[in-house]
């Protein structure tokens, strides 16, 4: 599970989050929505060890990240918003590498039932220089699930998937979460969130604006049939009317 | 649009800017004080007066011809990325323009970015050249026009091999290949003009110089540009004005005409090639790991990263071609000290003795290349390693481990070969490879400890790399280093050459006086200070780095 408590980073004068607190338990699968620099991506970041908070902690499956980085990693599958992976190696060699990394047993066969299931085997032993952006994003998924994370933390999960994947990676989220694994994920498409998600956290200007399963904040927005879209302009605009002026902005989003 | 950007970034990093201004002013007003120094020697020379004029103009026409190639081998790549590879391209393709214009654009940027940096250096040489000689007001728009016309040669030359290269290269493979002609052009260039030994003209006698000289104006190549740029420029000493300079001009400018035209034609034809990604062949074998790699894997994640590195290496021409430069750099210093002459063993190991320090500062060159970049090469997929379970401690050790064998190959190595070419005494032959060890160690420890604490993933080559605070930080410490190691090495020298109070022993009587140990303990203890120093402040220091530090 992932515990988030008082999180707050901090670039100079600009708040990028502020105060932000949340839980993504086993077995579901919890959505940061909000609109671009809401602060998702930089949550996610500071959750996977890739930058430091300012104030709060996180942890991942009893870890603090920031404390105990190493067993705090070794129970996280990450898939960022940009899939940069090694040019030079194949498809096959970067999920041996990281096998190796991680201490994966049985690390073969498992590499290639991930390329098999999104459908890479033919392209393994291509450098990942000449794979589009499709199927190197489809390869991080294969490299986050390797060694079978209790923690899948995912960016902008259909950035370059076509239909057949993006669909794939729906079912995949849902597996993880009715296996008992954790699964959050960011987004800024709403139909992702509605579709996959079993409780949202809507973010606006590096705050939780609100969070709940859809029908939760249904009951807030005040309408039983509202659909994810509308109450997230409501909330948003509520947030907006009472913090006036916009307390923090986002940083340009880095892997 | 390009200068408002210059005036963006100028306003972005003032100091940075006014830096990078007063060091090209102050290396201009060196260039301008060298010429009219070297100028009014030429000038003076005893029984030179006749062939003064034919010397100099040689020697100009040199400088143009060294410049004129060092243009040539840097604009291919230039001209790669920004004929067909830059990003700008799209969007000003899009835009309702002829392509010739917008490839017109882009040819006067690869001239302005491949001639800038040559021109600068050379204009302060012709404004000398002027003022010593007292030259009339047309010399000097006549010398710059000259300069410029001469440097868009190479500028058009080599947007023409690019587009060569651009057909032929394999899908995506081009820059790279560019890049790796350019290494081994360079580095048989430095080799060559070292083979030459300039140094033996300084042990010359006042009439073997002055043959070398009657010899060198003679040396007329009237056809070459480099020629019409120095007759063009010597006219307008006079204050004429040379058909020369007008071939010169006209040649240029048709030569950047033809080349943008043939770059839009190409690009709209769909000539070129190489740009396009690399087919992926339908291969779905499943091999097992390769022979090599399995005792590496039992290392563990050390080993893991290293494999990778290994593989990444190997496969990318830019970076193993900086390995050609290191033989060349050994190959120069071995050409170096093979050409020494010096009579009498006690002043060979005395010499041998500050060899040992002199190639501390040969090695921290090397890992400036070899070891510093060896952590920002992670690049654009550091997160993978940064979101695994690898402590930092252990990514630097991998790191370190790889850096070290071919730095101690190549330390070990010159050491030895310096001994055998300089013929030192038996104590001090057997000295020298582990000075060039030591040396390694400190390079590799220092490289990749700084190179941690100062991170660039964003570089786009390994040479780019340095090109940073750290990389100034490597190089001053480094050198630090290495001034350190002379000074603690000087006291030995200084004994076998017959001073001190052990004076005019032999190397290793030296060595065995209570001294010598101490220079040798001290020589270890300063070496290991800058080896693991680093390494900590590195490991520390990449743990708690993020992106935009």
């Amino acid at each position: 599970m992932i515990e988030v408590r008082g999180l707050v980073k901090r670039y100079g004068r600009l708040t990028a989050v502020d105060g932000v607190d949340l839980d993504a338990r086993p077995g579901e699968v919890l959505a940061l929505l909000g609109p671009n620099g809401a602060g998702k991506s930089t949550t996610i970041k500071i959750a996977t060890g890739l930058i430091r908070p300012s104030a709060g902690h996180v942890r991942v499956a009893g870890f603090d990240v920031a404390r105990e980085p190493v067993a705090a990693k070794a129970a996280l599958g990450y898939v960022p918003d940009r899939p940069y992976l090694y040019p030079k190696l194949t498809g096959r060699e970067l999920l041996r590498f990281l096998g190796r990394l991680r201490g994966v047993s049985g690390a073969e066969a498992r590499a290639e039932a991930w390329l098999s299931r999104f459908g890479l085997l033919e392209v393994q032993n291509e450098r990942i220089e000449a794979y589009s952006h499709g199927m190197r994003q489809k390869l991080t998924f294969c490299a986050a699930l390797l060694h079978d994370p209790e923690v899948l933390v995912i960016d902008e999960p259909m950035v370059g998937l076509d239909p057949r994947a993006a669909l794939e990676v729906r079912r995949l989220m849902r597996e993880r979460a009715e296996a008992g694994r954790t699964v959050l994920l960011t987004t800024h498409q709403i139909d992702v969130a509605q579709e996959t998600a079993d409780r949202v956290v809507l973010m606006d200007r590096g705050r939780v604006a609100a969070q709940g399963t859809l029908s939760e904040l249904r009951q807030r927005v005040g309408s039983a049939d509202a659909r994810l879209e509308s109450i997230f302009l409501t909330l948003t605009e509520e947030q907006a009317a009472t913090h006036d002026p916009p307390p923090s902005h986002d940083r340009p989003s880095t892997p | 649009m390009r200068l408002t950007a210059l005036r963006n970034a100028v306003a972005h990093q003032p100091l940075r800017h006014l830096i990078a201004a007063a060091l090209v002013a102050a290396a201009g007003w060196g260039i301008l004080a060298a010429t009219r120094r070297g100028v009014r020697f030429v000038d003076g020379f005893p029984a030179i007066g006749t062939i003064a004029d034919a010397v100099l103009q040689r020697s100009l026409e040199g400088l143009f011809a060294v410049l004129m190639l060092g243009v040539a081998f840097s604009v291919l790549t230039g001209a790669i990325a920004t004929l067909y590879a830059s990003h700008d391209l799209p969007l000003l393709l899009g835009l309702p323009l002829p392509p010739e214009r917008v490839f017109a654009l882009k040819t006067a940027e690869l001239f302005a970015q491949g001639a800038l940096v040559p021109a600068l250096l050379t204009a302060p040489a012709l404004i000398g050249l002027g003022l010593e000689r007292s030259a009339p007001a047309m010399y000097y728009p006549a010398a710059a026009l000259a300069l410029i016309a001469l440097y868009a040669l190479p500028v058009a030359l080599g947007a023409a091999l690019a587009l060569g290269l651009m057909r032929i290269a394999p899908a995506g493979r081009v820059q790279e290949l560019a890049t790796a002609a350019n290494v081994v052009l360079a580095a048989g260039l430095v080799v060559g003009l070292r083979a030459l030994r300039p140094e033996r003209l300084s042990a010359a006698t006042p009439e073997q110089f002055e043959a070398f000289l009657v010899g060198f104006a003679r040396l007329e190549v009237g056809w070459a540009p480099p020629a019409w740029a120095s007759q063009a420029t010597w006219a307008a000493l006079d204050g004429r004005l040379s058909a020369g300079l007008v071939v010169l001009a006209a040649t240029a400018l048709a030569s950047l005409f033809v080349v943008s035209r043939m770059a839009a034609w190409a690009y709209r034809v769909g000539w070129i090639r190489a740009l396009d990604t690399v087919r992926a062949r339908r291969d779905p074998t499943s091999r097992p790991a390769a022979a090599w790699e399995r005792p590496l894997a039992r290392l563990g994640p050390v080993g893991a990263v290293w494999i990778k590195d290994l593989r990444s290496v190997a496969r990318d021409p830019t970076q193993w071609s900086q390995l050609l430069v290191l033989v060349a750099l050994a190959a120069v210093y071995l050409l170096s000290t093979g050409s020494l002459e010096v009579e009498g063993q006690r002043f060979r190991d005395a010499l041998g003795t500050l060899n040992l320090a002199f190639l501390a500062f040969l090695m921290i060159g090397i890992g400036v290349r070899v070891a510093f970049p060896l952590v920002s090469l992670e690049g654009e997929g550091w997160w993978m390693v940064r979101t695994g379970p690898l402590p930092v401690r252990q990514l630097v050790a991998a790191k370190l481990a790889q850096a070290l064998p071919p730095m101690l190959a190549l330390g070990v190595g010159i050491g030895a070969g310096a001994a055998l070419s300089m013929d030192l005494s038996p104590a001090l032959a057997a000295a020298s490879p582990w000075a060039g060890a030591a040396a390694a160690l400190v390079a590799s420890g220092l490289g990749v400890g700084l190179g941690a604490a100062w991170p660039r993933f964003d570089a786009a080559s390994p040479n780019e790399v340095p090109l940073s605070p750290g990389g100034l930080a490597y190089m001053g410490t480094g050198l630090a280093w290495a001034l350190g190691q002379t000074a603690i090495l000087a006291w030995p020298a200084w004994q076998v050459l017959g001073g001190g109070s052990v004076g005019g022993v032999d190397a290793a009587a030296v060595w065995a006086t209570p001294g010598g140990r101490w220079a040798i303990g001290l020589a270890l203890a300063w070496t290991a200070a800058f080896t693991i120093v680093p390494l900590l402040l590195g490991t520390a220091r990449l743990a708690r780095w993020e992106p935009g530090d």
